[in-house]
């Protein structure tokens, strides 16, 4: 089971530049959970203090919006997701 | 009627497929609201001057700074120390004395947002934080005004496209942005999408192609990647909901 989670260019320099990691999950919740484990600093832009999602971080699964189950949202062998950041700039 | 002169300067245009001279007409009748005149509102107004779209809105309470001039391409080093308005006014003029510029030096909020708009038939967004851009966003649904969104990061930008009340709105889409600060951005960034806005607006204008609604584009341009991704109107949306759910 391989689930491709696609990282933000800003989250990246905590993924020793990897734009693409690979994790065995089965929720979108876990899939993050193991990116953490493998790369511990991108918890903190990902996560608020009670392990919630950050307002400003979003879950895609194969393209498509994980609101509102987010976290809860299965994903199966092959699923690709990507996390992106709501930007600020005009 | 286009006049002889505007049949001349709009011809490559006016020769696409399905613009013709009645698309250049009803450029030339439309109103457009602008908010801001930094990164983004500098090629989206330049563009849509450029395209001879009859009324074009702008408003910002900015000055110009020698920080922005890496992407704020309306103003200039010798600009720098005058309001970003009267900046962009000269420089559109330039571009295009045929059509109608009114240029207004506020800071958008939820007391002159409706006013600002007026009777625009159009909203796009070249702001710089979220909160304005729900509150434009609101103004587009109340006002049934179509409102073109973009927003930048970096190397990265995005774009999505709003037909009130058959898709997808910024409030169903967002539920943050990141922290408000000094942002990191590359010029060629807001000025790519910038265009895809106005040319999103040019396009629902004339009535040719298909809009960017209920998908979101985004620009990855350290890898020169755009992706597309799915988004949904939200049936409990704070701004939209009341709106039924009827899609586009």
């Amino acid at each position: 089971m391989s689930i491709k989670i696609n990282i933000n260019p800003f989250l990246q320099q905590y993924t020793n530049n990897q734009s693409v990691v690979e994790v065995n999950g089965d929720t979108v919740g876990q899939c993050l959970d193991l990116l953490a484990k493998q790369f511990p600093g991108i918890e903190k832009g990902l996560f608020n203090k009670n392990g919630k999602l950050l307002n400003y971080v979003d879950i895609y699964v194969n393209g498509e919006s994980t609101h509102p189950e987010e976290l809860a949202k299965s994903v199966k062998d092959g699923d690709e997701l990507h996390i992106l950041l709501v930007p600020t700039g005009g | 009627m286009l006049t002889k002169g505007e049949l001349l300067r709009y011809d490559r245009q006016i020769i696409i497929k399905g613009f013709g001279k009645e698309g250049q007409e009803r450029l030339k009748q439309a109103k457009v609201f602008i908010a801001g005149a930094g990164g983004l509102g500098s090629p989206i107004s330049m563009y849509l001057t450029t395209a001879g779209v009859g009324t074009i809105r702008i408003a910002d309470n900015d000055k110009v700074e020698l920080s922005n001039l890496n992407r704020q391409v309306l103003h200039w080093d010798k600009d720098i120390g005058k309001r970003k308005i009267d900046s962009a006014l000269e420089k559109l003029k330039q571009l295009n004395q045929d059509i109608q510029i009114e240029a207004t030096v506020e800071t958008i909020n939820e007391a002159n947002v409706s006013q600002l708009v007026a009777d625009s038939d159009l909203i796009v967004d070249a702001m710089d934080n979220l909160p304005t851009r729900y509150l434009l966003n609101k103004t587009a649904i109340d006002k049934g005004i179509p409102f073109f969104h973009g927003a930048v990061y970096g190397f990265e930008g995005r774009a999505m496209t709003i037909i009130p009340g058959k898709t997808a709105c910024l409030m169903c889409v967002y539920r943050g942005a990141i922290p408000e600060g000094k942002f990191p951005v590359i010029g060629v960034t807001p000025a790519i999408i910038g265009c895809i806005q106005a040319a999103e607006a040019i396009k629902y204008i004339v009535g040719i192609g298909e809009l960017l609604t209920n998908r979101l584009l985004i620009y990855d341009g350290l890898n020169s990647k755009f992706s597309e991704f799915s988004v949904k109107k939200d049936p409990n949306c704070k701004h939209c909901s009341h709106l039924g759910s009827k899609e586009q």
